[in-house]
């Protein structure tokens, strides 16, 4: 058997915890993502990914 | 100690190569919940402590309501965080306190609501009510009557009660697949069920949320009897051609779409259609012309949303501001843009390699070459220009290389000549078309080469300009030709109906390319550009394409790689009162 290979995400894995309790877990991986999601948000947005057949 | 989101290495290599099943998407939604979570906290921390805000009380509630949910049963707790509305919804409240604007923050007490009732659980809290209607994203709307902006809505676990007006049961409040009898003060969003050969996708058609009309057409307010019908026949027969046809992409496209939204179409009879990486889960199209269309859309537009997913948890790309030609649009594009685009193509040309094996009409079978014969040629190019912009990361290389690998693979399988030559002309005229269009060159140097030119001297000795992309650099209008040259395979019927009615409205020259008349064709280009003084940029391109159905000369070659300048030489001449000849032109550039 070979063991897989994975890649680490930048996404904490937040799954197994308490929606509401997350301001528990101080200063983490949490705040290093956040911080890496605003900073993307600010500087691309969400740009819309559109098509149009008529090109 | 918390951990991060892990992707196995086969996984990154399967959606790198355009694929990824069902399981891979799973990673992908795994992740988007936490996503959420996480940019539900950002919010919560924007929220705590305001006690006068009715927003930010219902928010409290609503996020103790989630957690009281996630408890009680993890599915719909997972289910209400992956709902495409709440990631739109969270991207803009972010995007909100970005700007210092308040967020929406009362929303979340709708979709607690929402995933309460899905999950059996007791609640009471404060909800929004919009034009009259009090929204559970992702499942449906009450009526109410109350002018006033929030209602209080109670569930005991058995029926719900919104302020005074209604009490209906947890069951009834659900999604409207057209199975079930109305219940009144309640309207389901509109869903459907999609079955074929044993395998099943369910899917909203969502009209009503106000966080997924965010694409480039409205969304219908509302839908008449037929037309929700109509909607559904588009679902359910391209699920039967996905499911039939291509299986690599139907069971993702199940496990990963929940909603579609609708588009009231533009009236030129074009298809629209659109992603946000704000919105997982979420595919916009204006309705389609066919069932096969419909599956190729959502191919393509799954594709987008995949590449959103990765995305989140792997940057493939850092923040840069070059832009670029993109094959499949008019306009230039960020860099990121085109790893988007030419992911999505990906999709499309393992769609079409598979349709056109499968099509019986000789003409469909004849569409269906062209169209995976254009787009394959484009993934190479592409992919080449996203390695060469220096912005990928070191995964996002890893990528853009896998995607190149399996785009190579399908250069490798044979398309009829026919079908070939059209497919490399057609891209040809989109190319030199945008080229035209976007690529500025110094003045300088151009009235530098026009002098050369005028004194007899070698190309050799000059320098070659520089080119910056722009938004509109010239202005070329020849939208009508480029249609007609791909209605020859997209649409044969019409396209041999407009010549026998002689082409109204075309130029002589563009006539007689469109009708393959290929030599009279360049001549009479020729003639138009030399005959004036006027820049005539259609006329440009129209001779490229014309010399590119001749045989390969060097003259050939320097319409197809040196258009913009030449073009502009000529008309640096033309400004001098010099008429000159453009394949005089074009063999001093070859």
């Amino acid at each position: 058997m070979t063991l897989q290979q994975e890649l680490c995400s930048v996404i904490p894995d937040l799954r197994d915890l308490p929606v509401d309790r997350l301001g528990e877990l101080g200063d983490s991986v949490l705040a290093q993502s956040i911080a890496l999601y605003r900073q993307r948000l600010k500087d691309n947005g969400a740009p819309l990914n559109s098509f149009g057949s008529g090109i | 100690m918390i951990t991060t989101h892990r992707l196995p290495e086969e996984a990154f290599a399967a959606l790198a190569s355009g694929g990824g099943d069902a399981e891979v998407i799973r990673h992908l939604r795994a992740a988007q919940l936490s996503k959420q979570m996480m940019l539900l906290h950002v919010l919560a921390e924007s929220a705590s402590g305001d006690r006068t805000d009715p927003a930010a009380v219902a928010f409290t509630m609503a996020r103790r309501l989630l957690a009281t949910v996630q408890a009680a049963d993890p599915s719909a707790f997972a289910w209400a965080l992956g709902l495409p509305h709440l990631g739109a919804w969270v991207h803009d409240c972010l995007a909100h306190l970005e700007r210092g604007m308040p967020p929406d923050l009362g929303y979340l007490a709708a979709a607690a609501v929402a995933a309460a009732v899905r999950a059996g659980v007791q609640f009471e809290l404060d909800v929004p009510v919009r034009d009259g209607r009090v929204l559970l994203p992702g499942l449906g709307s009450f009526r109410v009557t109350d002018r006033q902006p929030w209602v209080r809505m109670r569930g005991d676990g058995e029926s719900v009660t919104v302020g005074a007006h209604a009490q209906v049961p947890y069951a009834a409040l659900r999604p409207d697949d057209g199975s079930g009898a109305q219940v009144r003060h309640w309207q389901g969003t509109l869903a459907v069920r999609a079955v074929a050969e044993g395998q099943t996708w369910d899917v909203l058609l969502e009209t009503a949320d106000q966080y997924l009309d965010r694409f480039t057409l409205a969304m219908p307010a509302a839908m008449t009897p037929d037309e929700a019908a109509s909607w559904r026949q588009h679902v359910q027969s391209a699920w039967q051609v996905l499911v039939r046809q291509h299986g690599w992409a139907a069971g993702p496209i199940a496990a990963g779409v929940s909603v579609i939204v609708p588009l009231i179409p533009r009236g030129d009879g074009d298809l629209d259609s659109a992603t946000t990486p704000a919105a997982f889960g979420a595919i916009a199209t204006s309705p389609p012309p066919s069932p096969v269309i419909m599956a190729e859309t959502l191919v393509h537009e799954f594709q987008h949303l995949k590449l959103c997913g990765l995305m989140d948890m792997l940057p493939l790309i850092e923040h840069c501001d070059d832009q670029v030609y993109a094959p499949w649009r008019q306009d230039p594009r960020p860099v990121g843009g085109l790893l988007q685009g030419v992911y999505a193509y990906l999709g499309v040309v393992r769609f079409w390699n598979v349709q056109r094996h499968v099509e019986t009409e000789p003409e469909k079978i004849f569409s269906a070459q062209v169209t995976y014969g254009r787009w394959r040629r484009a993934i190479e190019p592409a992919t080449g220009i996203l390695l060469g912009a220096d912005c990928l990361t070191g995964i996002g290389v890893r990528f853009v290389e896998l995607l190149r690998d399996q785009g190579r693979s399908l250069e490798s399988e044979p398309v009829p000549a026919d079908a070939s030559a059209i497919a490399a002309e057609v891209a040809l005229d989109h190319k030199l078309t945008w080229q035209l269009r976007h690529s500025a060159i110094d003045a300088g140097v151009t009235a530098d080469l026009a002098a050369a030119y005028r004194r007899g001297e070698p190309l050799g000795d000059q320098k070659l300009p520089r080119v910056r992309i722009e938004e509109e650099t010239r202005k070329v209008d020849s939208t009508t030709r480029s249609r007609m040259l791909s209605m020859r395979y997209l649409d044969p019927g019409r396209y041999r109906a407009l010549c026998r009615n002689g082409l109204p409205g075309f130029s002589r020259a563009d006539a007689l390319l469109v009708t393959g008349q290929t030599t009279p064709a360049a001549q009479a280009y020729r003639d138009e550009i030399a005959g004036t003084t006027e820049p005539r940029p259609e006329a440009w391109t129209g001779l490229a394409l014309a010399m590119h159905r001749l045989a390969p000369t060097p003259l050939r070659q320097a319409f197809a790689t040196r258009l913009p300048i030449m073009f502009d030489v000529h008309a640096c001449l033309c400004r001098q009162g010099i008429l000159g000849d453009p394949l005089d032109l074009a063999a001093w550039f070859a």
